[in-house]
């Protein structure tokens, strides 16, 4: 997340950025849809490689395998082929709507935005610290497991090792927690 | 379970917003206030794990994707106003900070997801609990799912309903598509993982958690 200096520029970028995604959303004409994801290619050309390779790993697939699914099922159901046109306008509006989401997130310093709401802010750093804490300390109990058995751990191993695991996780991320929010509260959160 | 942007239509998100939005905000103030500075960091650390649990997604035909929720455990522990304010912000970090879910639906996603289906479960939970405390948790759990599912794939019918050509698939497919493995896998995993996970939080006695 690349820094900007002022906090009120990103809360405009912000606020326009919720009224397009908004105005998309309505968009069903896939010709408009195309249009607007050009303008936004064309108004976010900084960068522009890496958010579309985001949009097209984490957006297009799990629409496109929606839609294609639906495809099939309807077909499957019906006996006929459904028109493709909503389907593909659904793909792209998503895509259009992840394009410029991950965009506009990519230059916006979202906790600097968030600085007049302490609370929340406060609440968002313990859990998204929680997040790395777990996915951490998760990965680290699986290489352990890995390290103690002479084979690769299948799942009956993974499940009979979670239950221990999972309250040593447990208790860890809890007492983590609570050391962050108390600094944060000290420091005026 | 949760759905993407584009979706939905404003004429479904925005009444969605502006009773998710003012709700959100109440309970934050209430259950988020100086006074809840003990129950913060187990919140906080609650809402990572239902985070993490949320992530792992199996796409659905027809529908969107199911996955298990984690806040019905929320919903027991704090009360259904707590978990519906946890469960939307684990909506937003999901939308904000993966790109998963969306910021247009975060309204729906937050009511079905955090507050309908785990209220459902809260109500369960109270009813049950004093025939057989663990049935009550697996059945909290199991129902909060099915009736967030279901809340959702409502929310789908009506946009067909309303606009075929903004949401195309049929609410019998989307109904079928959503419900089956809701039923089958994520609501007996949610209800397995309510059971432990309530188990384990009791026993270990935690600074802020009301008894």
């Amino acid at each position: 997340m690349a820094s900007r200096p002022d906090p009120r520029a990103d809360r405009r970028l912000l606020l326009a950025w919720l009224v397009a995604i908004f105005v998309l959303s309505a968009v069903r004409d896939p010709r408009w849809l195309a249009g607007a994801g050009l303008l936004a290619a064309l108004g976010f050309r900084r960068g522009l490689q890496a958010t579309l390779r985001r949009t097209l790993r984490s957006v297009v697939p799990v629409t496109a395998g929606l839609s294609l699914a639906s495809l099939g099922w309807v077909r499957l159901v019906s006996g006929g082929w459904p028109p493709l046109e909503p389907f593909l306008a659904l793909g792209l509006r998503a895509a259009v709507i992840g394009l410029l989401t991950f965009a506009v997130l990519a230059r916006v310093d979202l906790l600097a935005a968030l600085a007049p709401f302490p609370l929340l802010t406060r609440l968002l750093v313990v859990t998204l610290a929680q997040v790395h804490a777990l996915r951490l300390l998760s990965t680290e109990s699986q290489e352990g497991l890995r390290s103690r058995l002479p084979r690769r751990p299948g799942p009956l191993d993974l499940l009979r090792g979670a239950g221990g695991i999972t309250a040593m996780l447990f208790t860890l991320a809890t007492r983590n927690a609570r050391d962050i929010s108390d600094a944060m509260r000290s420091r005026g959160f | 379970m949760h759905l993407p942007d584009g979706f939905l239509s404003p004429q479904l998100t925005l009444p969605a917003l502006a009773v998710a939005v003012p709700l959100a905000a109440w309970g934050a103030r209430r259950h988020f206030g100086r006074e809840a500075a003990e129950a913060l960091p187990v919140m906080g650390t609650l809402t990572a794990l239902a985070f993490v649990i949320q992530t792992i997604m199996i796409p659905v035909p027809g529908g969107t994707s199911t996955h298990l929720v984690g806040v019905t455990l929320l919903a027991l522990l704090f009360g259904p106003l707590a978990a519906f304010v946890c469960e939307g912000l684990v909506l937003l970090m999901q939308a904000l900070f993966f790109g998963a879910g969306g910021v247009t639906v975060w309204g729906v996603n937050a009511l079905a997801m955090g507050l309908v289906g785990p209220l459902a479960g809260w109500l369960a939970w109270r009813l049950l609990r004093r025939l057989s405390p663990r049935v009550a948790l697996f059945i909290a759990g199991w129902l909060s799912t099915q009736v967030a599912t279901l809340a959702v794939a409502g929310v789908l019918a009506l946009q067909h309903r309303l606009d075929p050509l903004l949401f195309p698939v049929e609410p019998a497919v989307t109904l079928a598509a959503m419900m089956v493995p809701s039923l089958t896998v994520a609501g007996v995993v949610e209800g397995l993982y309510t059971v432990f996970a309530y188990s384990l939080v009791r026993r270990a006695n935690l600074r802020g958690v009301p008894t």
